[in-house]
């Protein structure tokens, strides 16, 4: 993977040249979403110019826009990279899970745990997601839908296999789900809950969420 | 600037003497009164010219440059007034919701049926009055992440007072028994606010109005209050 490699077998043949040039470019690209990340977890959102993202990924402001068309779209690459880590972390999770419930909070615990180390990230997260431009975009983005997808299937294994009735409105009550699990990283954000203060929270949520689909 | 209406002529002198104050005590005291209220003008017109600028073209695409113009003042006493954008959205939206939660105190008592319908009927009141103004309340939500918002900004979602509301409302649900007792209010309280997070995001993405989000806040608070009813 070290770029001597391609370099001497680039005057050979033409199909080895964009190979060496694509890999630079893969390396420019990670370096700019390393200092982003890291950017957009000091200063937030709107605090971080693709300025200061470029200066501490140590090249020109040309080269960060050579790869990324703007700050959101940079900020959305880092967004889905990570969604699709955590829809496998949450899949996981909820697939070890006995019943409904414990699927469920398996899942968000996975969630929380990802998170953890990364709330600054996060909380700028929260901020883009409520920008008129720039939420619907990430929410609407397909490995954040695969999250809801997540909770939907659960919700339709746990119909399936009798615990909840046929009438349990999956898809609004995938949504709550879904909101209530994002609503407690107000608490994690600005209180410092503890992973387990959160998965009890989250049992007790997930637990009335229900009870009107388990009653049927 | 309620210490400063509190101000006794006694501090005042102090004030002064402690400074070496080489003026008479009465014209300073008249001056101090005529800049307080000239700082409660500004104060105000800063208020209404950024309520105006942050619903027209959104918190982020206002500048104080641009607030301290449409207000009639200079950029230099916007920033003695105010520490930051951040502290004048939150004053903007703290004035707004003061006049709402006045009127919800008069109409709450009043509100029949159900816990689940009164839930209802006071989250549909907020839906009627935000959206008159849903640039701002979306502004207001946003900025509660901004990493630059100074501690003298109150974000949103530490809206005590809805929430006071709400727990009084299951209160009153579990005296008429149809709020179970070994609910906890809060996780019940915090279940809503999501719930209302949510359906505020619709009006984001959809332009929902006040009417749409209110069907579909009905919607929720009715999967919430299955998880609330007493067996």
């Amino acid at each position: 993977m070290k770029h001597t490699a391609p370099l001497r077998a680039a005057g050979e043949t033409v199909v080895k040249v964009p190979t060496r040039r694509t890999l630079a470019k893969q390396q420019t690209r990670a370096k700019v979403l390393a200092a982003a990340r890291r950017l957009f977890s000091e200063e937030g959102y709107e605090g971080a110019t693709i300025r200061d993202i470029a200066a501490a990924a140590g090249m020109s402001t040309g080269a960060v826009f050579a790869n990324f068309t703007d700050k959101s779209d940079l900020f959305r690459e880092i967004m889905m990279t990570d969604m699709l880590a955590l829809g496998d972390a949450m899949r996981e999770a909820a697939a070890r899970g006995k019943g409904v419930d414990d699927a469920l909070l398996r899942m968000f615990g996975a969630g929380y745990a990802f998170y953890k180390s990364q709330l600054p990230l996060a909380r700028a997260a929260f901020s883009v997601g409520w920008t008129p431009e720039e939420g619907p975009q990430l929410i609407n983005s397909q490995p954040a839908q695969s999250l809801l997808d997540i909770i939907a299937d659960e919700l339709n294994a746990g119909v399936e296999r009798g615990e909840l009735s046929q009438e349990a409105e999956v898809k609004l009550r995938a949504q709550m789900l879904f909101e209530a699990y994002l609503s407690n990283y107000k608490q994690a954000i600005f209180e410092g809950w503890s992973l387990d203060a959160l998965q009890a929270r989250s049992r007790d949520q997930i637990r009335v969420l229900l009870a009107g689909a388990r009653r049927g | 600037m309620g210490d400063a209406r509190g101000m006794t002529p006694e501090d005042d002198t102090g004030a002064q003497g402690a400074t070496g104050g080489r003026e008479p005590v009465q014209p300073l005291l008249a001056e101090a009164g005529v800049r307080q209220s000239q700082k409660e003008a500004t104060r105000n017109r800063v208020i209404l010219a950024a309520r105006e600028l942050f619903d027209d073209q959104g918190y982020q695409g206002t500048t104080i440059r641009e607030i301290a113009r449409q207000a009639g003042v200079s950029v230099g006493s916007v920033f003695t007034t105010f520490a930051s954008k951040g502290e004048i959205l939150s004053q903007v939206m703290q004035d707004r919701l003061d006049r709402l939660y006045a009127e919800l105190d008069v109409v709450v008592p009043h509100l029949r049926g159900s816990t689940a319908d009164r839930l209802r009927s006071m989250f549909a009141i907020h839906f009627a009055f935000e959206a008159q103004r849903m640039r701002l309340f979306l502004a207001h939500i946003v900025a509660a992440y901004d990493f630059t918002q100074t501690a003298a900004a109150t974000p949103f979602g530490r809206n005590s007072h809805l929430q006071e509301i709400i727990r009084e409302c299951l209160v009153k649900g579990v005296a008429e028994g149809d709020v179970d007792p070994a609910v906890d209010h809060q996780e019940v309280v915090d279940l809503l606010m999501s719930a209302y997070a949510w359906t505020y995001r619709l009006a984001v993405w959809d332009g929902a109005d006040a009417d749409t989000m209110t069907a579909v806040m009905d919607r929720q608070i009715g999967l919430i209050a299955a998880g609330f009813t007493p067996r």
